[in-house]
């Protein structure tokens, strides 16, 4: 007993000051607690280590202590894993959402250019029929709906609506870009290149270009063979062109030249 | 289990399969809806509980003829013992694994018929031919490799031996095969330029297997089986040593307890780097992967991956600790200082070391190899010596800071768009969650376990061990081993399956489900576990029923491995 006393508060000792350490060197709380944590699990080995040795268990007793083991150790890995902080899954629906809803209504729009494709088959069946019954001396034919062409699909001009930029930075969100490029000081993790001077070197066209075929432009600082292919070559089957357009214009506004962003260079 | 049983399993898994099969066959049949689970759960479950049974019966196998072949060479006949009671585990498990791989794809085509037909109709011939006979050819196998043994003994060792390496050549190339299919979910074939729906229209069917992922894949599973097989081989030790009532049978599953753990050790010390290998790939196949994985929505799953492989190592060194124990001896064991100070060193230097030139870099080896050496060359100029006792007392302490490195992230945060700067580890100590920090966390449990095990081995050369003596609380490590690997592979497993993000097959079928978002880990770990304890208490049976009555009966004597003329 009093090996494991002396274990646990050489443990605790060390915890202590791990944590005075991390504390002086202004590392949030929540590390300061995880290193006197692994003090704790440091302590805990070594007392296990110079513990006692266990007798040996038959039957019915070693049974039941096998299945104390198995609940333990459950509770743990349930409890263990629900201790890390947790993604919001709700967080990436609506994303998700949008970013599929194109796809998905190209999906159902197919069946309905099929169905449109199976009513005018129909259609001409119909009319000539109609041309039959008419040869045959029946003037009572339904008239075609000729009254004008009605039909026509009103016009999508005046539906651009919506702000573009505001569309654009939705992108920005939705493809994640911020992962690899920082932009108004979040994001990134220096895996691209930081972005807020972008629109000081590169047009709408060029943006979209890059995006389009990530080996078009290629960032100073960025060339070396292992980072060439970094930038996914993805986003022309991902995305839809408008919202390119609408993110490279989002993208070209941003002109800050108190950020070093390097300096694209054309490789196509 | 007698034949009929297994027949009987092997009919419910051909139904499966097929009444599978016939119901996808149902024009305009809607996706059957799950209750309670959900669909994609659903899937997960089944497709779990397939791939771990369907891991054993392919890695037991490998060092089952291993031992085989140590018995035949050594005239022990424990090898011969060991590797036939796996052997008869696996059979049971071999018809557990059919069965869940028909329900499998049951439950697959009746929950997404179209993604399921599109992939079959991509894979027809692995699907309808290759992997048909691939089963086939292995089911002959196993069955003729399991019943001849008692018949090919004595002069016809050497053939029953030969039978097994071609079992294990034909569940080899199972595997394979069947991750063409699984990888492509995760990196189909692409081309710069081309769209991957056009490009596939004109890729072959080699093209398609032979993806990003396929090979890392191979490597990372066939290193997963064995020390997975060497786990359970564990567990069955632990269970009949439980079980066990007299001396010499406790001798027995003691050392067989001991193989196992080797086996299982011995191939996970490989499986980091098979991991890091995979990941590299998938970083490499798409950049934004990887932020997914490590940074965002996926990061904390790595956190718990970091906590369950330090348990592993954690584990797997207390059991050496207390083997060491029951050798009369061990006292006199030293090693050079070198070997000590190297462990202490070596996540610090390898940090820096790989800071400056990170892994691709061929120099990073430069740094590595001579510093891992260090100790063999040093050792023979400087005579200086410390107890092996005091090695592997540093060697724990090492394996916590090691798990410490390995575990501190980057964040308390689930994503990186959720961090604060009171959640973030300070812009000075950042390295501590970069690769070259985790890389050498990772070396330094592997180093550490390496040099604990060379001191196993002098000291098994020094002293004498006493088998059936150990310290019962090294049967619970097994099982904890047993139990924390399958966890682990189970968490591994939803994570990959989860780098798909909202794609059945990534960048090419979208999954339009309500289902297709990531799961929080807590839930996660919720179902990691019921699979592990269903996982679990299958194997268990199969332990009892096959091992059990051989007990009861008196253990027949073992066929000699020796051949003939060497008697």
């Amino acid at each position: 007993m009093g090996n494991v006393i002396k274990k646990l508060v050489i443990g605790l000792v060390v915890g202590g000051a791990l944590w005075g350490i991390t504390k002086a060197l202004e590392f949030p709380t929540v590390f300061q607690m995880l290193f006197f944590a692994y003090a704790i699990l440091g302590a805990a080995v070594f007392i296990l280590l110079d513990a006692p040795s266990l007798k040996p268990l038959n039957g019915v007793k070693a049974l039941g202590a096998l299945l104390v083991f198995y609940i333990v150790l459950c509770v743990v890995y349930i409890a263990g894993a629900s201790l890390w902080p947790q993604y919001d899954p709700e967080d990436e629906k609506g994303k998700i959402d949008k970013i599929l809803k194109p796809k998905r209504a190209a999906t159902e729009q197919g069946k309905a250019e099929e169905l449109l494709a199976r009513a005018k088959a129909l259609d001409e069946q119909a009319k000539a029929l109609a041309a039959r019954i008419k040869a045959l001396g029946g003037d009572q034919a339904p008239g075609a709906q000729a009254s004008g062409g009605a039909g026509a699909p009103p016009s999508t001009t005046g539906a651009a609506g919506g702000d573009i930029l505001k569309i654009g930075e939705d992108q920005w969100q939705l493809q994640e870009c911020y992962n690899c490029h920082k932009l108004r000081g979040e994001g990134g993790k220096k895996r691209g290149p930081e972005l807020d001077n972008i629109g000081s070197y590169l047009t709408v066209d060029d943006i979209k270009q890059k995006i389009l075929d990530p080996k078009s432009w290629m960032a100073e600082g960025f060339e070396k063979e292992y980072e060439k292919g970094k930038m996914p070559d993805k986003y022309k089957d991902l995305m839809e062109e408008n919202d390119v357009i609408a993110l490279a214009s989002w993208l070209v506004t941003f002109k800050n030249p108190s950020v070093n962003t390097p300096k694209p260079i054309k490789k196509k | 289990m007698n034949t009929w049983q297994r027949g009987l399993l092997a009919l419910c898994a051909i139904l499966a399969l097929f009444g599978g099969a016939a119901y996808a066959q149902t024009p305009g049949a809607p996706p059957v809806e799950f209750p309670y689970t959900g669909n994609r759960t659903a899937v997960w479950i089944v497709a779990q509980l397939h791939i771990l049974f369907a891991a054993f019966i392919l890695g037991a196998p490998i060092f089952v003829v291993i031992s085989e072949w140590l018995g035949y060479r050594k005239h022990d006949p424990r090898y011969d013992r060991l590797a036939k009671e796996v052997m008869k585990v696996t059979v049971i498990l071999y018809s557990m694994t059919a069965l869940t791989g028909g329900l499998f794809i049951f439950v697959l085509l009746a929950t997404y018929p179209q993604f399921t037909t599109w992939l079959i109709n991509h894979f027809f011939l692995v699907f309808a031919v290759v992997y048909p006979l691939l089963f086939i050819g292995e089911t002959i196998l196993l069955y003729l490799y399991f019943y001849s043994w008692d018949a090919w003994k004595g002069e016809k060792k050497a053939r029953h031996i030969a039978l097994g390496v071609l079992l294990n050549l034909i569940g080899t190339i199972t595997l394979f095969v069947i991750d063409g299919p699984t990888s492509f979910m995760n990196t189909p074939v692409k081309a710069e330029g081309v769209s991957p729906a056009e490009f596939l229209a004109t890729a072959t069917l080699w093209d398609k297997i032979y993806n990003y992922s396929w090979m890392p894949m191979n490597l990372h599973r066939l290193v997963g089986n064995v020390t997975f097989g060497g786990f359970i081989t564990g567990l069955v030790a632990a269970y009949m040593y439980m079980a066990a009532k007299k001396e010499d049978e406790r001798a027995y599953y003691d050392w067989m307890g001991f193989v196992g753990n080797l086996i299982g050790v011995g191939a996970l010390l490989f499986l980091p780097f098979m991991g890091y290998l995979l990941a590299y790939e998938l970083c490499d196949y798409d950049a934004s992967i990887c932020p997914y994985m490590m940074a965002d929505q996926l990061s904390m799953f790595f956190e718990m991956q970091g906590a369950m492989v330090g348990l592993l190592f954690l584990a797997s060194n207390y059991y050496i600790w207390l083997s060491m124990k029951r050798i009369e001896g061990v006292e006199r064991v030293r090693m050079t200082i070198f070997a000590p100070l190297v462990m202490v060193a070596l996540p610090f230097v390898m940090t820096y070391g790989w800071t400056i030139f990170p892994v691709p870099d061929p120099r990073s080896l430069a740094i590595l190899v001579p510093l891992a050496l260090l100790p063999v060359v040093l050792g023979r100029l400087i005579p200086l010596t410390v107890s092996s006792r005091t090695i592997i007392k540093v060697g724990f302490l090492m394996v916590v800071i090691g798990d410490a490195i390995w575990l501190t992230p980057h964040g308390f945060v689930p994503t990186g768009a959720k961090l604060v700067a009171e959640l973030e580890l300070p812009s000075d100590w950042n390295f501590l969650a970069l690769m070259p920090a985790k890389n050498s966390a990772a070396f330094t449990l592997v180093f550490v376990t390496v040099v604990n095990y060379i001191i196993y081995n002098r000291a098994i050369g020094q002293g004498t061990i006493v088998w059936g003596k150990i310290d019962f609380v090294s049967q619970f490590v097994l099982v904890f081993l047993a139990f924390t690997s399958i966890w682990t592979m189970g968490l591994m497993g939803a994570v990959r399956s989860l780098l798909r993000k909202y794609f059945h097959t990534y960048n090419l079928l979208p999954d339009f489900t309500a289902e297709s978002f990531t799961p929080t880990l807590s839930y996660s770990a919720w179902w990691i576990t019921a699979i592990t304890v269903a996982f679990y208490v299958v194997v268990s049976f199969a332990i009892f029923v096959t091992l059990r009555p051989t007990e009861a009966k008196g253990h027949a004597p073992e066929g000699s491995p020796a051949p003939a003329g060497a008697k």
